[in-house]
C-alpha cells in the first residue's frame, strides 16, 4: 500500500545493484532532497542556522567514521582530531591566501595523509588496541594543538578563519552557508550510498567480517584498512574545515577534543554502524536533542509556572537525553537506522503479509 | 527524517510563542547561557544564582527606569555549538547582552556577537586580548586580564620584597593547557625586566596528579609560587605542599579559588594561602547584605543559602551589578528603549564604579573594555580573607603591549 510492492524480487544483476531497490525509497530520497533544497525559505533562519547546519556537517562528518568503524570495522577514538587537522591546515592555507576551494582539498589531503601515516602504525594492532592506539592520537593532537601557538593562533588559542569563498564569490549569508554544509554533506551522502554497490565496499565489509577470511579470498586487508582510513581522514579533514569555516568563523581546540570524538562516535553507534540513514538520526539526537530537550524543559517549566532551580533544569534535560539513548538501544542494538529499517521493511508489503503468515 | 527534527522544532516554537505572551512589559534581558551541567559547574551555580537574586532586587526597587529587568540562564553544557544556539534562540527574543562564562563558548560566540554588533560581556574568561576596545567594539572582559592578574601578583611579590626582585625566585604552577600557559608570556617579560628568577611547572590535567611538580618546588626553593589551577587542584596541591614542608604563605592563587576549597583544604591547613581577586569576599559587604534582608530572610532567594557563603557569589554580583549599572547609565544617556549602541555606551560611561564598595573600582573606556583591570592579594588567617594590598593595577605598558600584539592577531 505504501511502497506498492510485494516484495523485493530481483531478476537480474542490474536490478540487484541499484542504489534503490525499492521506488519508492528513491522518490523519499529525492522528496527529501528537495526540501533540503527549499529549506532556506521554509524554515525559519533560527532552526535553519543553530539545528540543520550544524547537522548537516556533522553528518557528513559522521558518515565519514561510519566508513572506517561500521563498514571496515575498526574502532576510531580519535576522529575529532583527525578533524582538527584538516580544520586548521585549511585555515591556515585559506589565511596564507590559498583559494577556498583549494584550500578545502588540502586540509582533507592532511588529514588524509597524517590520518594514513598514524594507521600504518596503529593498524599493526588490532580490536580494543586499535581503539587505544586511536586515542593516543587524539591526546598527541590535543597536545600539540594546545603547546604551538603558531598553528593554533595565539591567545587563548583560536585561530579566526577567513571569510568563505568559492569561485570569486564571497559567502557570508546564513542562505549561502547551508548551502555549502548541504553540498558537502549530499556529496559524502552520495558516495557513502555508492560504496556498497563497489569492490571496495565489498572488500571492506569482508575485511570486517573476519581479516583473515578476507585474506584467503585475495582481498588485502592491511591495503583495504589504509585505504578506509585515508578515505575517512578525507572526509573528517573537510568536513571540519567547513565546520569552521561555516559555523565556528574560528577554530579552537575545545571544538575537536576529546569528548567530540566520542560523541561522534556515539552518533555512529546509535544510528546504525554501517548505516547511511542512520548517521543522519544518530547525529540528530546526539547534537541536537539535548539543546531540544533543554529548550522543552524549560518551556514546560515556565508554562506550568514552576520555580525549578537552574542547575536542577540543566540537569533534568542530561538525565532524559541519556534515558532516550539507552532506551533507543535497548529497544534496538542496530541503532536508530535499523529502527526505521524495520518500520519500512513492515510497511513494505503491507497489508498483504498478513496473508501471507 | 527531517520530518523529525521539524516536528520537534515546530513543537520547540509553539512552546517558545507560548512564553513569549506572559510576558506582559518588555523587560530589559540579560541571556546568562552558562555551563551547568558539565567543566564549569564549580563556580556557574554560584553565578548564576547571584544573577537571578539582583535582578530580583533591582525589580524590587523599580526596575532600570521603570521597566523590569530579566536574567534568562540556560544550560550550554560548555559544548560551542549549545552556546551559539543559545546565542541565535535569545538574540532572537531580543536579547542583546550575553554572557556565557565558558572560555570555549564565549570564543565560539565571539565572531557571531561582533558581527551582529551585540555586546559579549566575558568577565574573567574568553580570550584576555578582548579589553583592546578598538579592535573588539562589542565585547566586554570587565575584570582582570589573566595577564594583568599575573601582574600584579609579581607587583605584590616586589612588596614584600621592598621593591627589589633581583634576588627572588618565582615559581609557577599552571594547568598545561591554554588557560594556565596565557600568563607565561607576561611573567617571562616581567622576569627580565625586573631580574627575578621564573622557574615554570606544568601540571597535567585533571591536575590529580602533582607529586611530581611539588617535589621538584621543594629541590627549586622558590620564595613565591604562582598558581593558575581550578577546584580540586589546588586541595591536591596544598597536601603536597604539606607533604613537601612548603609553607603555605608561598601559595598565591588565581581568583579561582573559593570557601569550599579552603574547607576541602582543611580551615587550618589552608592558614596563609593567598588569592588574587577583584571582589571583596565574604559577607561583610552592603548589597550582600542588602540581598540578604531583602530576599533570603523572606523566603525568595534564587537558590539555597549556602550557595551565597561563596567568594563565586560575590563574583556574580559585581558581574551582574556592573550591567545593571551600564544600562541605568543606558538610559540616563540615551532614554528608553535600551538599544545595543545605547547600552555600549553605558558600559563605556561607568567610571571608578565599585557597587558600593563590593568590588575594585572600574572604569571602562572605548579603548580599555577591561575596566582598568585592579585585584587584590588576599590571605586566609584560618577564618578569614585578609586583605594584603589595596587594589593595584601595576605594569599596564608590559600588559598593553601583550594585549595589542596579540589583538592585532584578531585583525588580519
Amino acid at each position: 500500500m505504501f511502497y506498492r510492492l510485494s516484495g523485493v524480487h530481483h531478476a537480474n544483476y542490474v536490478s540487484d545493484s541499484r542504489i534503490f531497490k525499492v521506488p519508492a525509497d528513491r522518490n523519499l530520497a529525492v522528496f527529501i532532497f528537495l526540501i533540503g533544497l527549499a529549506a532556506p525559505f521554509i524554515i525559519p533562519s533560527l532552526y535553519l542556522n543553530s539545528y540543520m547546519l550544524p547537522w548537516l556537517i556533522w553528518t557528513a562528518a559522521a558518515l565519514g567514521l561510519n566508513l572506517v568503524t561500521g563498514w571496515a570495522g575498526q574502532l576510531h577514538l580519535g576522529y575529532a582530531a583527525v578533524m582538527a587537522v584538516g580544520a586548521y591546515s585549511a585555515i591556515h592555507a585559506a589565511r596564507f591566501g590559498v583559494p577556498w576551494e583549494f584550500a578545502l582539498i588540502i586540509g582533507g589531503l592532511t588529514s588524509s595523509v597524517i590520518g594514513s601515516l598514524f594507521a600504518f602504525a596503529a593498524l599493526r594492532v588490532k580490536g580494543l588496541y586499535l581503539a587505544l592506539t586511536t586515542l593516543a592520537m587524539q591526546f598527541v593532537m590535543d597536545w600539540v594543538l594546545t603547546h604551538s601557538p603558531a598553528i593554533s593562533g595565539g591567545s587563548h588559542a583560536s585561530l579566526q578563519s577567513p571569510t568563505l569563498a568559492f569561485l570569486g564569490q564571497d559567502i557570508t549569508s546564513d542562505t549561502g552557508f547551508y548551502y555549502v554544509a548541504f553540498g558537502w554533506c549530499v556529496l559524502v551522502t552520495i558516495f557513502m550510498l555508492n560504496l556498497k554497490r563497489t569492490g571496495l565496499g565489498r572488500a571492506l565489509v569482508a575485511v570486517r567480517e573476519k581479516d583473515f577470511a578476507a585474506a584467503i579470498l585475495g582481498v588485502n586487508s592491511f591495503y583495504y584498512k589504509i585505504l578506509a582510513f585515508a578515505t575517512s581522514s578525507f572526509i573528517a579533514g573537510v568536513s571540519g574545515a567547513l565546520l569552521v569555516a561555516t559555523f565556528f568563523f574560528l577554530a579552537a581546540p575545545e571544538q575537536f577534543s576529546v569528548t567530540v570524538s566520542i560523541q561522534v562516535l556515539a552518533m555512529v553507534i546509535v544510528g546504525g554502524l554501517g548505516s547511511v540513514i542512520g548517521s543522519y538520526f544518530g547525529v540528530a539526537l546526539i547534537l541536537l536533542v539535548p539543546g531540544l530537550v533543554n529548550g522543552l524543559v524549560v518551556t514546560v517549566s515556565e508554562g506550568l509556572g514552576m520555580q525549578i532551580n537552574v542547575e536542577t533544569l540543566a540537569h533534568i534535560p542530561n538525565a532524559v537525553y541519556g534515558a532516550l539513548i539507552v532506551i533507543i538501544l535497548l529497544i534496538e542494538p542496530l541503532g536508530l537506522g535499523k529502527l526505521y529499517g524495520n518500520i519500512r521493511d513492515y510497511l513494505m508489503v503491507w497489508p498483504f503479509d498478513q496473508f501471507k503468515k | 527524517m527531517k520530518g523529525l527534527t521539524k516536528a520537534l522544532a515546530v513543537f520547540s516554537m509553539v512552546g517558545g510563542a507560548m512564553f513569549g505572551t506572559q510576558a506582559l512589559a518588555e523587560p530589559f534581558k540579560i541571556g546568562v547561557c552558562y555551563d551547568l551541567s558539565k567543566a564549569y559547574t564549580f563556580a556557574t551555580p554560584q553565578v548564576a544564582q547571584a544573577a537571578q537574586d539582583l535582578a530580583k532586587l533591582v525589580n524590587m526597587k523599580g526596575g532600570i527606569g521603570g521597566e523590569p529587568v530579566e536574567v534568562i540562564v540556560r544550560d550550554h553544557g560548555n559544548e560551542p555549538q549549545r552556546g551559539i544556539e543559545c546565542y541565535s534562540k535569545l538574540s532572537r527574543e531580543g536579547v542583546f547582552v550575553f554572557d556565557t562564562l565558558s572560555t570555549p563558548v564565549s570564543l565560539a560566540i565571539l565572531p557571531r556577537a561582533m558581527e551582529d554588533g551585540r555586546i559579549l560581556m566575558q568577565s574573567l574568561v574568553g580570550r584576555g586580548d578582548a579589553v583592546d576596545g578598538t579592535v573588539f567594539d562589542w565585547v566586554y572582559p570587565i575584570g582582570p586580564t589573566y595577564w594583568g592578574q599575573a601582574a600584579n601578583d609579581v607587583a605584590y611579590i616586589k612588596q614584600l620584597h621592598d621593591g627589589d626582585l633581583s634576588d627572588v625566585k618565582v615559581g609557577f604552577v599552571y594547568f598545561d593547557y591554554p588557560f594556565g600557559q596565557e600568563p607565561i608570556e607576561i611573567l617571562e617579560t616581567l622576569s627580565e625586566k625586573e631580574g627575578f628568577e621564573l622557574e615554570l611547572y606544568p601540571v597535567p590535567l585533571p591536575g590529580s596528579d602533582q607529586a611530581g611538580v611539588w617535589s621538584k618546588v621543594r629541590r627549586d626553593k622558590p620564595d613565591h609560587v604562582i598558581v593558575w589551577m581550578l577546584g580540586g587542584a589546588h586541595v591536591v596541591a596544598s597536601k603536597e605542599m604539606q607533604r613537601n614542608r612548603i609553607p603555605m604563605e608561598k601559595y598565591i592563587s588565581v581568583n579561582w579559588l573559593n570557601e569550599v576549597d579552603v574547607a576541602n583544604i582543611g580551615t587550618d591547613a589552608a592558614k596563609g594561602i593567598k588569592r588574587g581577586t577583584n571582589v571583596v569576599g565574604g559577607q561583610d559587604v552592603a548589597l550582600f547584605k542588602e540581598i540578604m534582608t531583602e530576599l533570603y530572610d523572606n523566603g525568595q532567594g534564587s537558590g539555597p543559602i549556602e550557595k551565597t557563603q561563596d567568594v563565586f557569589y560575590n563574583t556574580g554580583l559585581a558581574m551582574y551589578s556592573i550591567m545593571f549599572e551600564a544600562a541605568r547609565n543606558a538610559v540616563e544617556l540615551e532614554g528608553l528603549p535600551i538599544t545595543p549602541t545605547s547600552y555600549k555606551a553605558g558600559l563605556e560611561s561607568l567610571k571608578g564604579y565599585d557597587a558600593n564598595g563590593l568590588m575594585a573600582p572600574i572604569t571602562v573606556t572605548a579603548e580599555d573594555h577591561g575596566g582598568g583591570g585592579q585585584t587584590r592579594i588576599e590571605m586566609w588567617d584560618g577564618e578569614a580573607w585578609v586583605p594584603q594590598t589595596e587594589w593595584i593595577s601595576e605594569y599596564g605598558d608590559v600588559v598593553w603591549d601583550v594585549v595589542k600584539e596579540s589583538s592585532a592577531k584578531y585583525e588580519q
